[in-house]
């Protein structure tokens, strides 16, 4: 963790726009517009002046703080010459314009929201110029993304602007993702994620050469170039100081300064000069058209804006030294005179309502002050002498003229000194059709208050200075990017100068042919990116609804079908894969009953399929399971005959209860697939279960642990019937697990239950009138005799079962089934009036029993579920063995029994009046 | 591994599947019971050659060849559960009948509506053109 | 600390219980439910705390028997860290539940269902036998069928209806793949599963894990078993959806995670890259396709599904890390995006964007607490999302998987536009018109339980965020434990 003074009061900076960003989102509200601007300027004037006072020397400074070693994520900031500049910048435009933003948005709602947002762009900015990692850089790049698109949607109650926001986010951001991976890729190839040491190991090969061009494609989807320039444009839907600081100021030049960083030692791999001088030369080239077709005055700046990129793409990406050096001067120029320049429009824009060339002119008397400030960026913006522009272009050209490597540099040339043409052209129309020409009686001019005015003088007066101290700023550059080299205000008679004063003299002639007849926008036939944007983007949007439709049909039977063919296709490629039965003996069948049981259920089971009426399918089903019954009982497993006896009745009871509302016969059901479909799917799957059965169960790799059981049953579960101690004991979880189910699943079907009676009291109160069922005195005498031996035998069964066949379970089930029958014999009168003790109460007491059972070992020091065994001496009865499982098969018994008495009460519930509230074959 | 419980079994899962493949609740309830009786045999198929019950006799002996308890213990549960799912399937067909007066499983309306959509819909987004 | 593990899952039981014996003293129903939460919880952070300090897994093996017969509850690392974040969102969400005051939570099967899930979850985590996966799965799925259809209307029925019927199959498709696999090792002990499997010859074992696969897959709702859960999931009360969304998917992924790593080690690849790298394609894509921002929400939980998948698939130690840091991260902001869209809902009375709008000039915070689990999902640093793609992205990197370093970049990128959509849809726009009873005090203040319950989900999520250093220090760990199950089989049968 290394330190260095500097860079941490950077991070308190970072946090201290953080904080102001959270105070005006939370309580801005409170404080109003004006102490809003106070508190969003406060970090930033700090940050400025701290950063005055903090000029790093040779050695930069470096903080790290560790994020995430497993994944090699630490945030590291480094405070080095080119990121001191920069920084200045940020803060420096950003203090300015938030002066400027509390007048011009002033009385207008939200703005403490919008000047927070404001500055924690700032402070995200600031943070991306000092990163010194690549993913605390994409942290602070994608942040810059998702403030700009709050910015862009300021005033989101226009659809425009919803969609301008949008586009620039979704564009932005998938060169973000582009951005992620290639700088995943260059660290892991590194072997170091710090920037500063990226440049040592150059990748190499043709990982090397994706992953710079990934990050390419991040940096020219930022610096709006073509062809994802667009966003820009659209962009411009945001309140003017949004345009001027984010979109030519600041955020837009991430590109730029991710190409200053990279360039030198990414340029070199394929087809990277190449790409950055065709973006650049056409982005210089359309941007350029386009402003000067344009007709709406931030438009064209916006446009310019483009074209200005464009050069400054060319000049950072090419990664020659001294193009670099003319890339960082430009930067700085264009910020100075592009940001007042957009004030300005804001300025003009609140002054006459209007943004639209063709309807104003002639400003300069109202708007003197701010007419000779715009001609002053303007002059600066058109590359004339003293200004900024003007210096930094020169050093582009010279460097481009003595150092542009091969045919891109002389491309980008050619490229450039066109550009510059365009550029004057342009500039001088802007500034023409806004100020000069005759005044406009039409417009109601409204002087702007210094708010408005001061931040424009700085910064236009600022390009001035710059001009005018070029050796000096020209020195600030040079050890900013540790690059031998300067500015002059008077370079000598060079090349250089020569294309200058081309590019001047054609501008000039152009603008004045287009005063004479305007260009026309460019026709249909030339392709513009947001249309392609908006067909792609329309084209994602019907695919994937045609997707969803495909795999989204809504159909239950279509989603099992589903299931069923991934199913069979598991298996069959299983056998592909090799799958054989294996060596184990197979027997034809246990015995001829087997075979004779076997035949007579598959019997049924095929009957199920061709019943009509839904009281004969339950009742099939029931002799299925019968079926299965016996076959357990004659094949050594009487516990499960038992149950799954009871089970069954139990079953077909409740099936009966609930069919006998529904109609007889099933209705004709649309069919969402024809029969052979399903009888198919349905052979294939029941083929491949079958055929992995008999694999597995020929392939047994490993002994039946049942010679363990039977050891194990006495000592420790103290039972005989291994079945039952297994499921008390040994798997008693399980079994906690499954009477939990079974409670639950009750307290459901009541629910559910409730839930139609309540739907029909609402249709039509009170007409759950209780009638007995077919009841006779003989069905009910037998009934009545019946039920107390019953419940006895219940509980015998409940008892013996630790040793002989039985348990709580089937225990509750019998108890369970007296009720049943009394229930046939009175109807649900009986079954009300004994039900005592509600349901739901024995099934909580049962639960409550059995776990605490399940729990009370561990209070002795024992593992969970562990059976304590006490055997004494009684006299008379003799020795009598107490397990303590006992208890938990007596919780198993009331719970089952509560569950049969819920099921029964409610499905029950005698409703022959109880009719749909519509009836109807389905839609 | 006795043929018969195998083939047995894939009779009663084609039986099950077929029954789950339709619209009508109530077919699909018997389909589960069905897939329940199967999955059953299929467990007690992995017990291997069945014996005498896994029953001690009072000294601790028991009858070779004796069946294996452990599958007949995971089907106690595994039945109890089912059976558990099947009532509560039950409630569920009722439920359906009173509100619709049929017990059919019907399509996901939005999914039809989205199906049906052309290729643009406003609905889904508010936002997308000025 | 034996004594500690099975707490988790007996408590909630023990609750669910004493709240069938409060059936209608719904008070005492709610208070008992917090208590046993609570228990369930604190047992959890001390499991955690003694598997990490003594670095080894903890085995309980019920009624004192040898794993050979007995059933065995194993906490591991995994498992102790899920089970805590999982109690979490379930206690966050009860809370919800209650402020929210709807007809769902005065149910009085409400309370009973709700801890029984606990139990269910609490259960699939802990269980070390296949089996009794099985048995715990049924437990948490029967509870969500009663949650699912509360109420009992027309809408819950019809979706509740395709979600039942799915999961039945599920688990008959479970108990049948549990079957085989006993019928061809002999045992359904976890620990004692691996040695027995490796010994079978590759064409079985091959059909074995494909049937686990299919079985659980459709619970964590993989393409192409994922079609049910969109449909069903938008139709729940929004406190339940909330946890369904979080919580069931992952038990699924937990199950797939130890099927192939402990049972079926490096076999799938392929498979399951596939299979990944589809389910994070189409359900991106289904999600652009909705209007409603439940449906929305349900198709990117299987898109995010295909985040895990993918790291399983990888398989490396780092990969199996940034899938369980994806999992621990996925269940606070997916439920933490589902209780904001409760509060829409309650606030609004629809969830359909085309008939909401201008909230955020009704309540910055509530944009807050969207735009922040959104981002996350999203995968915008610093959030956890943020995290957890780049552990999958730097893994896919380092493992040579370009195609899928640029499916999980790209799907990343289209998650953001349907959370943009959403954003645009709720929060941008004219604003709604008022009722005046409600002009007086902010949207939030109107409620404050559920406001409340929101925000502490929300917070998790960024606490996540912040610890995420140690956290992902603790999943590199469970990367590698997963890879070397050795530890697991000592802890079980040594």
């Amino acid at each position: 963790m290394a330190y260095g003074a500097v860079t941490f009061v950077m991070l308190v900076v970072l946090l201290a726009h953080l904080v102001a960003a959270a105070l005006l989102w939370t309580i801005g509200s409170r404080l109003g517009s004006r102490v809003s601007a106070v508190v969003a300027g406060a970090p930033m004037v700090g940050s400025f002046a701290w950063l005055l006072t903090a000029r790093p020397g040779d050695a930069p400074v470096t903080s790290s703080w560790r994020w995430i070693d497993a994944l090699g994520l630490e945030f590291v900031l480094r405070l080095d010459g080119l990121g001191w500049l920069l920084a200045l910048l940020v803060s420096g435009v950003g203090a300015l314009v938030v002066v400027y933003a509390s007048g011009y948005l002033h009385g207008e709602p939200a703005v403490p929201r919008f000047l927070g947002t404001l500055v924690a762009f700032a402070g995200a900015m600031l943070g991306l110029v000092v990163a010194d990692e690549v993913l605390t850089l994409f942290l602070f790049w994608e942040l810059t993304s998702v403030t700009s698109f709050l910015l862009i949607g300021h005033g989101d109650r226009d659809a425009a602007v919803r969609t301008a926001a949008t586009r620039a986010l979704l564009v932005t951001g998938a060169g973000g993702l582009a951005l992620l991976g290639g700088l995943v890729v260059l660290a892991q190839d590194a072997g170091t994620a710090r920037i500063s040491e990226l440049a040592a190991a150059g990748p190499t090969g043709a990982l090397g050469v994706g992953a710079a061009l990934a990050v390419l494609a991040g940096a020219l989807t930022k610096s709006a170039q073509v062809p994802f320039h667009f966003w820009l444009p659209g962009a411009m839907q945001a309140p003017t100081p949004v345009s001027a600081y984010l979109h030519s100021a600041t955020m837009v030049k991430a590109g730029v300064i991710l190409l200053v960083r990279f360039a030198p030692f990414l340029a070199a791999l394929g087809p990277w000069r190449g790409v950055v001088v065709a973006a650049g030369v056409a982005s210089m080239l359309l941007g350029g058209v386009r402003a000067l077709t344009e007709t709406d005055a931030k438009l064209a700046l916006a446009h310019g804006t483009v074209s200005q990129l464009g050069l400054l793409v060319i000049l950072a990406g090419l990664g020659v030294p001294s193009l670099t050096y003319a890339a960082v001067a430009m930067l700085l120029a264009h910020a100075l005179f592009k940001a007042p320049l957009f004030l300005v429009v804001g300025i003009v824009d609140h002054a006459t309502g209007t943004r639209d060339l063709r309807r104003l002119g002639g400003l300069r008397r109202e708007l003197p002050v701010v007419a000779a400030l715009a001609a002053l960026a303007a002059a600066s913006m058109a590359a004339l002498p003293p200004l900024a522009g003007f210096v930094a272009k020169e050093k582009a050209l010279d460097a481009l003229s003595l150092d542009g490597p091969g045919a891109a540099g002389a491309v980008a040339l050619v490229g450039v000194v066109a550009g510059s043409v365009l550029t004057v052209a342009y500039t001088a129309r802007w500034w023409w059709s806004v100020f000069a020409g005759a005044p406009r009686s039409d417009l109601h001019v409204h002087a702007p208050g210094p708010s408005l005015v001061l931040p424009v003088a700085a910064l236009a007066i600022g390009g001035l200075a710059m001009g005018v101290a070029a050796g000096p700023v020209g020195s600030l550059v040079a050890d900013a990017t540790a690059i031998d080299a300067s500015l002059h205000l008077w370079p000598g008679a060079n090349l250089a100068l020569g294309l200058s004063l081309i590019a001047v003299l054609a501008g000039v002639a152009l603008f004045v042919v287009v005063r004479r007849r305007p260009l026309r926008p460019a026709p249909a036939w030339v392709p513009r990116g947001d249309a392609v944007y908006e067909r792609t983007y329309g084209g994602l949007l019907a695919g994937a609804r045609r997707i969803a439709g495909i795999v989204q049909p809504g159909s239950l039977p279509a989603y099992l079908g589903i299931v069923f063919v991934t199913v069979v296709a598991v298996v069959v490629a299983a056998v592909a894969l090799g799958a054989r039965p294996g060596d184990l003996p197979v027997r034809l069948a246990d015995g001829p009953a087997e075979v004779v049981i076997a035949a007579c259920v598959a019997v049924q089971a095929v009957v199920v399929l061709r019943v009509r009426r839904r009281f004969a399918g339950a009742v099939v089903l029931g002799g299925v399971g019968y079926g299965l019954a016996l076959l357990f009982a004659l094949q050594g497993a009487p516990d499960l005959a038992v149950t799954q006896f009871l089970v069954e009745t139990l079953t077909l009871v409740s099936l009966l209860l609930v069919l006998r509302h529904l109609p007889d016969r099933f209705e004709p059901a649309p069919s969402w697939a024809p029969g052979v479909v399903r009888v198919a799917v349905a052979l294939a799957t029941g083929a491949v279960v079958a055929t992995l059965l008999w694999f597995a169960g020929t392939n047994r790799s490993g002994p039946s642990p049942a010679p363990e059981y039977l050891e194990a049953s006495l000592p420790l579960g103290g039972g005989r019937n291994v079945v039952n101690v297994t499921l008390v004991d040994f798997r008693g979880a399980d079994t906690l697990g499954e009477i939990t189910v079974l409670g639950i699943a009750a307290v459901g079907v009541g629910n559910l239950v409730r839930a139609a009676r309540r739907a029909q009291r609402r249709a039509e109160p009170a007409t759950l009138g209780v009638t007995t069922a077919w009841s006779s005195v003989i069905v009910d005498l037998t009934a009545r005799l019946l039920f107390p031996v019953v419940l006895l035998v219940s509980i015998v069964i409940a008892f013996r079962g630790h040793n002989a066949p039985g348990g709580g379970f089937a225990g509750g089930l019998i108890a369970g089934s007296a009720f049943v029958i009394r229930y046939l014999a009175e109807g649900r009168t009986f079954a009300k009036a004994r039900a005592r003790l509600a349901p739901t109460t024995m099934i909580g007491v049962g639960l409550l029993l059995s776990a605490l059972t399940a729990l009370a070992p561990i209070a002795a020091g024992n593992e969970y579920f562990t059976s304590t065994i006490v055997s004494l001496d009684v006299p008379l009865i003799g020795q009598v063995k107490l397990v303590s499982s006992a208890l938990f098969d007596l919780g198993v018994y009331a719970l089952v029994t509560g569950v049969v008495l819920m099921i029964l009460n409610e499905l029950g519930s005698d409703s022959q009046r109880l009719v749909p509230r519509r009836v109807g074959r389905p839609r | 591994m006795s043929l018969t419980l195998v083939v047995l079994c894939g009779v009663l899962v084609s039986a099950g599947v077929y029954l789950l493949l339709h619209r009508s609740l109530t077919r699909i309830v018997l389909g589960v019971g069905m897939l329940g009786n199967a999955v059953n045999v299929l467990l007690f198929a992995t017990g291997g050659k069945n014996g005498s019950a896994p029953i001690l006799r009072p000294d601790g002996t028991v009858e070779q060849p004796v069946s294996d308890p452990l599958p007949q213990a995971l089907m106690l549960t595994a039945i109890v559960i089912g059976f558990a799912l099947i009532s509560f399937l039950c409630a569920l067909a009722w439920r359906s009948w009173t509100l619709d007066g049929n017990d059919i499983v019907e399509d996901d309306v939005e999914d039809r509506r989205l199906a049906q959509a052309g290729s643009v819909d406003p609905a889904s987004t508010p936002w997308e053109r000025p | 600390m034996n004594a500690v593990v099975p707490l988790p899952i007996v408590l909630p039981i023990v609750g669910a219980a004493l709240s069938l014996l409060a059936w209608r003293r719904q008070r005492i129903q709610r208070a008992i439910s917090a208590v046993a939460l609570l228990a369930a919880l604190g047992s959890a952070v001390t499991v955690l705390a003694s598997v990490v300090a003594d670095e080894a897994p903890i085995a309980v093996r019920i009624g004192g028997s040898a794993p050979v017969i007995g059933i065995v509850l194993v906490a591991d690392r995994l498992s102790a860290l899920l089970l805590i974040v999982a109690v979490a969102m379930l206690a966050v969400v009860l809370v919800y539940a209650v402020g929210q005051r709807t007809p769902d939570e005065r149910s009085r099967a409400y309370h009973p269902a709700y801890l029984v899930l606990t139990a269910g979850v609490a259960g699939a985590f802990l269980a070390g036998d296949l089996f009794h996966l099985f048995v715990a799965v049924e437990v948490l799925l029967i509870a969500s069928y009663v949650l699912l259809m509360l109420e009992g209307s027309n809408a819950q029925v019809r979706a509740g209806t395709t979600y039942v019927v799915i999961n039945i199959l599920e688990s008959m498709l479970l108990l049948a793949a549990i079957g085989l696999v006993f019928a061809a090792t002999g045992t359904v002990s976890m620990a004692l599963l691996p040695e027995r499997i490796a010994a079978l010859d590759s064409g079985v074992r091959w059909g074995l894990n494909g049937m686990l696969f299919v079985a659980f897959g459709l619970k964590a709702a993989v393409f192409p078993l994922f079609s049910w859960l969109p449909d069903s999931y938008p139709t729940a009360p929004s406190p339940v959806t909330a946890v369904f969304a979080g919580l069931l998917t992952k038990i699924g992924v937990y199950a797939l995670v130890r099927t192939e790593t402990l049972l079926f080690p490096g076999e799938q690849e392929v498979l399951l890259l596939v299979v990944a790298a589809l389910t994070m394609i189409v359900g991106v894509l289904g999600a652009l396709a909705q209007g409603d921002m439940k449906r929305i929400l349900s198709f990117h939980i299987v898109s995010q599904i295909g985040y895990m998948v993918l790291g399983i698939g990888i398989g490396t130690p780092a990969a199996l890390a940034a899938t369980v840091f994806f999992i621990v991260h996925q269940i606070p902001v997916k439920t933490s995006l589902f209780l904001v869209e409760g509060i829409v809902e309650r606030e609004t009375g629809t969830s359909r964007l085309a008939e909401v709008g201008g909230l955020l000039h009704r309540s910055g915070w509530l944009a807050v607490l969207f735009g922040v689990s959104a981002l996350s999902l999203a995968g915008v640093p610093p959030l956890s999302g943020f995290v957890g793609k780049l552990g999958i992205v730097e893994a896919a990197a380092s493992d040579g998987q370009w195609m899928m370093l640029a499916v999980a970049l790209a799907v990343s990128l289209l998650t953001l536009v349907s959370m943009v959509k959403i954003w645009v849809g709720l929060f941008w726009g004219e604003v709604m018109p008022v009722p005046p009873a409600d002009r007086a005090r902010g949207l939030l203040r109107r409620t404050p339980v559920m406001a409340g319950a929101t925000i502490v989900a929300v917070g998790f999520g960024v606490a996540i965020a912040v610890v995420s250093g140690p956290l992902y220090r603790l999943c590199a760990d469970i990367g590698a434990e997963l890879l070397d199950p050795s530890a697991y089989i000592r802890a079980v049968t040594g």
